[in-house]
């Protein structure tokens, strides 16, 4: 993103951004839960169409999960991280299939990996894993090298 | 709703028909596919046979030894994986890599974009029942094989790359030894050309197959070749220039129609691009050093990152944070295939006859090891 869509950006969701890291080609953009989806529909309308990923990172020690969204826009050649700090107690977001088709499926991982809700994503069935009963895989907290130990050198 | 008198089964007019996971047919990955008469109704993919939580084991790892685990996420491209893997490290601890490591990687990673794409030849054939392509195709793999061992060491997952460059320099001779490849691949483009672009039998079941508009594939998250069969021109290797990519000339091929048939011409017009990008760089390699010595348990700055290749199927993305520790803290790797599997492919088949989901599968290129991770 450049400094044009930055300042364009601050311009119209002055409150809501809360930090942004300015690089060659590729832009992050901290930006507040309440204001996250709109942000994102006023990037795809002015060019950012694809949604390369949706990642998911646990924070444990400051008990948040951050959700980012990279955009890449086949118009302009640049790039886009936007990144959504939200709560590890009962995770919730609101689902961006709306903007977006592909981002089911990412949504749909990172659900099984990660427990986030999704919300208005209609199909947040298990992708990989097979009746799995731990907590989420993907989070902190699951210690996957004891979990092996557990299940598969232990258990009879 | 009729009931059968035999079975005591109630016959309704759609049918589930598993896909997969048997090798032959859809690599390790299983789709069930509700038919009405010979037409697929809805396809509902079940992946997770090669799934390995390599994104957790990652955290487990140091960087140095991470190069090796990311080999394993597509088995037929390793080089891209590592390519990007490397950068990541690279970008988010600031190490500068010296000029020959580049031109050693960028080399690598068109040979294995040749690798992959020479499979593909194999794999598509095999899926359209052109068994004369799949043999010619495997046994052609098999020399670029032994090139990456004379050059690396291994096989299939060569470990060449580290941060901070490649493991060890070019054996003597390999221009020559590089050369005599690239011209027997070329040599063999003719043959499959003859063999399988321009038989009647392919152009028949890829011509107006898995077709969609490149609006359509933007919004599903299609990269790669399969972008550029619906005439969209985009190329990481020309948008975000990396390695020695802004040294050598080439062309992003594209196709306008956006079939099965497109792509699979895309894929053949780069293997054209790729023999000419290692020439000019065979051709431009600097002497010097090929590594920068780094510490094993070298710990990288608070932060993250994001850097994104082209590997042979798509765009290839790893997004890296770092707390300060020499492991890094989370990894998410975007593997080109999963969006090409998991949206693409369930969007595609809707309404096509049975016969023609082998051919619109293949052709998007699948690896379902990099879908499942």
């Amino acid at each position: 993103m450049s400094e044009e869509i930055i300042s364009f950006l601050k311009s119209k969701f002055a409150d809501s951004i809360i930090e942004v890291t300015l690089e060659d080609r590729e832009t992050s953009l901290t930006v507040k839960k309440e204001k996250f989806c709109e942000i994102l529909s006023t990037l795809k309308y002015i060019g950012f169409n694809h949604l390369s990923d949706v990642t998911c990172v646990d924070y444990i020690k400051e008990q948040e999960i951050e959700v980012v969204y990279h955009l890449w826009s086949h118009t302009k050649k640049l790039r886009g991280n936007i990144k959504v700090r939200i709560s590890r107690e009962s995770p919730s977001i609101k689902s961006v299939v709306d903007l977006w088709i592909g981002a089911q499926i990412h949504e749909r991982e990172n659900h099984e990996m990660f427990g986030i809700t999704f919300l208005g994503n209609p199909n947040l069935s298990p992708l990989f894993l097979e009746e799995w009963e731990e907590i989420p895989p993907f989070r902190k907290d699951f210690n996957a090298r004891e979990f092996v130990r557990r299940e598969y050198y232990e258990k009879e | 709703m009729k009931k059968n008198k035999l079975e005591e089964r109630e016959i309704t007019p759609e049918f589930l028909l598993p896909f997969g996971p048997q090798h032959p047919a859809s690599g390790h990955f299983y789709a069930s596919i509700i038919i009405d008469g010979e037409r697929v109704v809805e396809l509902n993919p079940h992946p997770g046979y090669l799934h390995r939580g390599l994104e957790k084991l990652m955290e487990y790892r140091t960087h140095v030894q991470n190069c090796m685990l990311v080999d394993r996420i597509c088995i037929l491209d390793p080089f891209s994986n590592e390519i990007g893997y490397v950068n990541a490290v690279e970008k988010i601890t600031g190490i500068e890599v010296p000029e020959r490591a580049k031109f050693i990687r960028t080399i690598m990673a068109e040979l294995g974009r040749i690798l992959s794409h020479i499979t593909w030849i194999g794999v598509n054939s095999m899926a359209l029942g052109l068994d004369s392509g799949t043999r010619i195709a495997w046994g052609n793999r098999e020399r670029i094989i032994r090139l990456n061992e004379i050059i690396t060491g291994g096989r299939i997952y060569p470990c060449y790359f580290t941060v901070g460059g490649v493991r060890r320099d070019l054996p003597q001779g390999f221009k020559e030894k590089i050369m005599k490849e690239l011209d027997y691949v070329e040599k063999q483009l003719n043959v499959y050309d003859s063999l399988v672009f321009e038989n009647e039998i392919f152009i028949m079941r890829m011509k107006g197959v898995g077709t969609f508009g490149a609006k359509e594939a933007i919004a599903l998250g299609t990269t790669g070749p399969n972008l550029r069969g619906c005439g969209v021109k985009t190329d990481v290797r020309k948008d975000e220039s990396y390695e020695a990519y802004p040294m050598v000339d080439f062309r992003v091929v594209t196709m306008k129609d956006g079939d099965a048939y497109s792509r699979a011409l895309v894929r053949r017009g780069e293997l054209a691009e790729s023999i000419s990008i290692i020439r000019q760089l065979l051709e431009k390699i600097p002497e010097g050093k090929f590594r920068v010595i780094i510490p094993s348990f070298m710990k990288s700055p608070k932060g993250d990152t994001h850097f994104c290749c082209e590997a042979a199927r798509g765009e290839l993305c790893f997004h890296m944070v770092s707390d300060g520790s020499p492991n890094p803290y989370r990894v998410k790797v975007r593997g080109p295939s999963f969006s090409h599997t998991l949206s693409e492919f369930p969007y595609l088949v809707k309404g096509v006859n049975i016969a023609d989901v082998p051919a619109i599968y293949w052709s998007l290129d699948p690896c379902p090891a990099d879908m499942d991770r």
